[in-house]
């Protein structure tokens, strides 16, 4: 260590000490973001995300290049195969995405005992709780929204580039492409929100994840106003091109999108003041003392 | 805690000081069932404060309500005149605590950095704060290689530059020479020496006696979540020496045990029970009566049952951690 004394710091006021108080709530949020961007785009979780992202887009890969069904004519009717495959999609690897990023978001900073730095700042823990879940949705839309465009594409390709550009310019593929890839954002937003809380609530959060994952998986078969307690109802009601749940599917009247969409939102306010309300009465202990 | 309830404390003109102390008024901490602290009034004035106990008697919980880091379940906390629920408080309060974690994937510069753009400084600013704190801890050549790297030594250093870079008020550190080596350990306390020398206070945590005797102003003791003393170091040495120590001794022979150790000069006070099968015993030197012990049972051939401290006052805690720690002159 060097000369403690030729360094020693100034016992100057507090104010002069203090960061400007103008745009310090961006600055900090904006140095959660740097921070959490290069553990979540970096870390270990990140490979499993884009794993979870590129596995899929990599099959539909090889659906090019194996032969055409003949009653496939054209991809207008290759839309209600995407449309499968979509809600294979949201319900296996962009849920699990989220639970993996959304969910460490607080559990993985308990685990490391480095969620005191955090709680050592002068920040609002509501700040913290928004500029972490923002962070990890950047990361998440970011990387499905690539996986939903090119799986999209790679699904209307195999009747040439001509075909497709008439599908997605002159018929209803832009409108259907942009539609996935809304359900997809609102899929991060609520799935995310979801997560993060329950990465704080519980000790042990894949149990509650566990009952989540299947209470979404079985949405099909429920009676419809238990279908409306789920986020994927409300997901698929969006989809421009229905899904056929099989035979022993509960059919329901889906929620038009001036509700779904709103609904969605609302649902993820709520959960995310829940999660900084939880946050302020965290306490950093880790369970020693 | 937005009701003040803690009674100002005032100089002779009737100017209140408390902007200036730590206080605790009535606290306690339960985490569940277990007693983390219980009804602790302290008032700390700028300085070095040593607290003293051993594992487990409540030091970290006492650090860790001070930085907002806990809350208590009774009572309330100003630290200089800031409630400790307040963000602000993470202006003033710099925080070495016991868990050696931190982002690995971080260079030592990157990661104190890191945090003071979360405390809001502009990129100037953090530039300039984080040169200076690295350079304070003597960590320059390391600073731009990645901590998982770090020795624990340089662990030690790095955290200490954290919780300096924006130059607390308030400067809490729990164990900080663990892991230091001798040079690094005496630089260290120049720094400690120095923070307190500019009017800030620093609280020093250590089950090592003699570390926090060497460089405290005042202690508190601490054992079983109490206080049990506060004050000068040589007013609380004085209380020390000035106590007895108490020990249980549950055996066959108790009168015959007592005269042994009587005659030794070992006790200065033995009450027998009433069924002959035991006694309470007063010493002031813990250390020679447990090694008489050793000698007299098989010597005089008793059959011990227990041997055991029947107190937890200030001379048990010093008892324990001069024994068991090898520390304080």
């Amino acid at each position: 260590m060097t000369d403690s004394t030729a360094l020693a710091a100034d016992a100057t006021p507090s104010s002069s000490r203090r960061p400007a108080a103008t745009g310090k709530t961006r600055r900090q949020i904006l140095g959660i973001a740097r921070l959490e961007l290069r553990r979540q785009l970096l870390g270990g979780r990140a490979w499993i995300t884009y794993f979870l992202a590129g596995a899929p887009t990599l099959l539909m890969l090889m659906w090019p290049l194996s032969p055409v069904p003949k009653e496939l004519a054209g991809p207008l009717e290759a839309t209600p195969i995407y449309s499968g495959f979509f809600v294979g999609f949201l319900s296996s690897s962009i849920f699990l995405a989220c639970l993996v990023q959304f969910m460490s978001l607080f559990r993985s900073e308990i685990i490391e005992k480095s969620l005191h730095y955090y709680f050592l700042t002068p920040l609002r823990r509501e700040v913290l709780v928004v500029a972490k879940y923002l962070s990890a949705l950047l990361v998440t839309t970011t990387v499905f929204l690539m996986a939903v465009a090119a799986s999209f594409l790679l699904c209307f390709s195999p009747w040439g580039l001509g075909e497709l550009g008439t599908y997605l310019v002159d018929g209803p593929g832009l409108r259907h492409l942009v539609a996935y890839l809304g359900v997809t954002a609102l899929a991060c937003v609520g799935y995310g929100a979801v997560f993060l809380l329950l990465g704080q609530l519980f000790r042990n959060p894949v149990v509650p994840a566990a009952v989540l994952w299947a209470w979404e998986a079985i949405n099909f078969l429920l009676p419809a106003w238990l279908k409306k307690l789920s986020v994927i109802f409300y997901l698929k009601s969006l989809l421009p091109v229905p899904v056929d749940d099989g035979a022993f599917a509960v059919l329901t009247e889906p929620t038009p999108w001036w509700l779904s969409v709103p609904g969605l939102m609302l649902f993820t306010v709520a959960v995310l003041a829940l999660a900084a309300w939880r946050a302020r009465t965290m306490e950093a202990t880790y369970g020693a003392d | 805690m937005t009701t003040p309830t803690i009674a100002p404390f005032e100089d002779e003109a009737g100017i209140s000081l408390d902007d200036d102390l730590i206080v605790f008024d009535d606290v306690s901490k339960f985490y569940g069932e277990v007693l983390g602290i219980n009804r602790v009034s302290l008032r700390l004035e700028p300085g070095i404060t040593g607290l003293v106990g051993p594992n487990g008697s409540g030091k970290s919980t006492l650090m860790n309500l001070m930085t907002g880091l806990l809350q208590p379940s009774e009572g309330e906390i100003r630290v200089i005149g800031i409630a400790s629920d307040a963000p602000e408080l993470g202006h003033e309060v710099g925080y070495l605590t016991q868990f050696d974690a931190f982002p690995s994937h971080l260079t030592g510069r990157q990661f104190v950095a890191s945090y003071l753009r979360i405390h809001g400084f502009e990129p100037p600013r953090v530039r300039e704060l984080t040169d200076r704190a690295i350079s304070r801890v003597g960590l320059e050549e390391a600073a731009d290689r990645r901590m998982g790297g770090y020795s624990k030594g340089m662990r030690q250093r790095i955290r200490l530059a954290q919780a300096i870079a924006h130059e607390p008020r308030v400067l809490v550190l729990d164990e900080p020479l663990n892991g230091l080596d001798p040079m690094a350990r005496s630089e260290a306390i120049d720094i400690f020496k120095d923070f307190a020398d500019e009017g800030r206070h620093l609280i020093v945590s250590s089950h090592i006696l003699h570390e926090v005797d060497m460089i405290s102003d005042r202690i508190v003791l601490l054992t079983g979540g109490y206080v049990v003393a506060e004050g000068e170091v040589q007013g609380v040495r004085e209380e020390v020496e000035e106590r007895p120590i108490q020990i249980l001794v549950r055996t066959s022979r108790a009168s015959r045990l007592a005269a042994a150790l009587f005659e030794r000069g070992l006790i200065v006070e033995a009450t027998l029970h009433d069924d002959g099968g035991g006694m309470m015993l007063r010493t002031r030197a813990a250390s020679e009566f447990y090694r008489a012990m050793n000698e007299l049972v098989p010597s005089l051939d008793l059959e011990v049952e227990t041997v055991t401290l029947a107190d937890s006052d200030v001379r048990s805690v010093y008892a324990y951690l001069i024994e068991n720690e090898g520390g304080a002159s």
